[in-house]
């Protein structure tokens, strides 16, 4: 990984590996909620969103360092994203994936609506990177998604990971061995919402302008694609769908703007043959060639 | 305690004591409202009237997780086991309530191993040791069974109680389960056993609180509720043996 900046030299290019590192963070938030909760969360977009726009603002309008207001930002995405799993977590099944998907819209119209602060469609120019080059970037943002992947991993290799988990396989005996069900997904949700948050604080330098669009529902739905298509519970599986889906798009760009309709492919075809997603994939040939 | 459902009386001013240290047995026929009274013991329905208590602490409005931190277990009449995780995953997330690593621990050093010792003794309590590795959803039903007594155990309860433990089990199973049922009650743990079947009940059970319709119909020794013509009526006279 240290070394793709260097095998990879046309900007283009890094700037998709900085893509990549970006939509590996976001996958593993929603996984943490998704594929390790067992919730069924739409509204991840949002809090992407939340910790662009909040970090975005406190520099540009208030003059605030980079860091400090990052900081914000992902405090921010966290505490709305408690809040909403205030709301949300004794709601069941698709109760809550409409209730999350509401929270999405509305994070969404206030951003265009609330031209006052954000700017609404007319957007926010002229964002600097906190680093200068793409290549520093890259190693940024990928050594953050390398720093949360590993604190992710022990977290779910530790008891609350069992604690998560029991929760998703079966709520009301979870509740039987003393799991507070409701404290427990609230903070899977915060958490989740915080690094998503924190990925958020990187893209509007990255792209140089901030619009509304780049958080649109639809955001949510590629998450998704990228978590279940690698293989949703799994920490491994985000990674390699975020890295699968943020490449193919890009390498077949000669067919035209082909992103969203190559997710809901891979994800109507993983949802159909191989639920497990690429790492179920990849153990099921390990077996057979054993 | 009384609870109903809509029109549905399912308890109806039920008053139970359950000695402690005992092997207690709640026996009915099909709708006697055992289920129905174990969900509120074990804090899964609130009643609509009436009291509860734990030796001397209330128990009406406390939910049903926090009734495990006073040490209260149950196991389901469908079993609920965590289907895509090991057998042994299952009984680690038993010692939930006992876990208290601060935080920063689960962040930096992940998994510490604290109750896998523990956890692999009930497994073998079980019968299931060498199954431990394996995918809880694979294995038969009557493990299935055992595997769900042996997640509950990890909490470490003080009244264990099961919801008709031996549907479903043949002889060799039901046999299992009965001298298990008698060494977690030698152990000082209250055993409360929702059953059907009578052959458990009266060759385990100490004293025997017989429902019929969401009533309390009768309460005695195995030998007295034999005997006793409403019980006998109750349940048409086929079930004794």
């Amino acid at each position: 990984m240290a070394a793709l900046p260097w095998l990879i030299t046309t900007p283009y290019w890094r700037g998709i590996l900085v893509l990549c590192a970006m939509n590996v963070l976001l996958a593993l938030s929603l996984n943490l909620v998704l594929g390790y909760t067992g919730q069924l969360n739409l509204g991840q977009s949002a809090f992407f969103g939340i910790g662009a726009y909040v970090s975005t603002i406190l520099v540009k309008t208030y003059g605030w360092n980079f860091w400090l207001a990052s900081l914000a930002a992902v405090g921010a995405a966290g505490l709305l994203g408690l809040a909403l799993a205030a709301f949300a977590v004794r709601l069941r099944g698709h109760y809550l994936a409409i209730a999350s998907l509401g929270f999405a819209v509305i994070t969404y119209q206030v951003l265009i609506n609330w031209e006052n602060v954000t700017q609404g469609v007319r957007g926010i120019y002229g964002i600097l990177p906190p680093v200068g080059s793409t290549t520093a970037l890259f190693y940024l943002v990928a050594g953050i998604a390398v720093l949360v992947y590993v604190l992710l991993d022990n977290l779910v290799r530790s008891p609350i990971g069992d604690t998560l988990r029991a929760i998703r396989e079966d709520e009301i005996s979870a509740a039987s061995l003393g799991i507070n069900g409701a404290i427990w997904k609230a903070f899977a949700f915060g958490l989740g919402a915080a690094i998503a948050g924190l990925a958020g604080c990187f893209y509007p330098g990255f792209v140089g302008t901030l619009v509304p669009d780049a958080f649109n529902i639809v955001e949510s739905f590629t998450m998704m694609a990228m978590v279940i298509v690698g293989g949703m519970g799994t920490m491994i599986g985000p990674v390699i769908g975020a890295v699968v889906l943020t490449f193919l798009p890009e390498l077949l760009r000669g067919f035209g703007e082909l992103r969203l309709m190559i997710y809901g492919l891979a994800l109507m075809l993983v949802v159909l043959f191989m639920p497990g997603g690429m790492v179920q994939a990849w153990n099921t040939l390990r077996k057979r060639l054993a | 305690m009384s609870k109903s459902f809509g029109g549905v009386r399912a308890v109806q001013n039920v008053s139970i004591e359950v000695p402690e240290n005992s092997i207690y047995a709640l026996i009915g026929p099909n709708g006697a409202g055992k289920s129905t009274l174990l969900n509120l013991l074990s804090g899964i329905y609130q009643p609509d009237a009436g009291s509860l208590y734990l030796e001397n602490k209330p128990l009406i409005g406390l939910p049903a997780h926090r009734r495990v931190r006073l040490g209260i277990a149950r196991t389901f009449q469908k079993i609920r086991l965590f289907k895509q995780l090991t057998l042994l995953e299952n009984v680690l997330a038993g010692f939930h309530i006992h876990q208290d690593a601060p935080f920063w621990k689960s962040l930096f050093y992940g998994d510490t191993g604290r109750f896998r010792d523990e956890a692999r003794e009930l497994l073998e309590f079980v019968g299931l040791a060498d199954h431990a590795g394996e995918r809880a959803g694979a294995l038969p039903y009557g493990q299935q069974r055992m595997l769900e007594i042996a997640r509950a155990l990890a909490t470490r309860p003080r009244l264990f109680m099961l919801d008709e433990p031996a549907a479903g089990l043949n002889a060799a199973e039901v046999e299992f389960l009965l001298k298990r049922l008698e060494q977690i009650g030698g152990r000082g743990v209250t055993v409360v056993v929702v059953e059907h079947n009578m052959d458990l009940v009266m060759n385990v059970a100490q004293r025997v609180f017989v429902m019929d319709h969401g009533e309390p119909l009768f309460e005695g020794t195995p030998r007295e509720v034999q005997a006793n013509p409403a019980v006998i009526e109750a349940y048409l006279g086929g079930e004794f043996q």
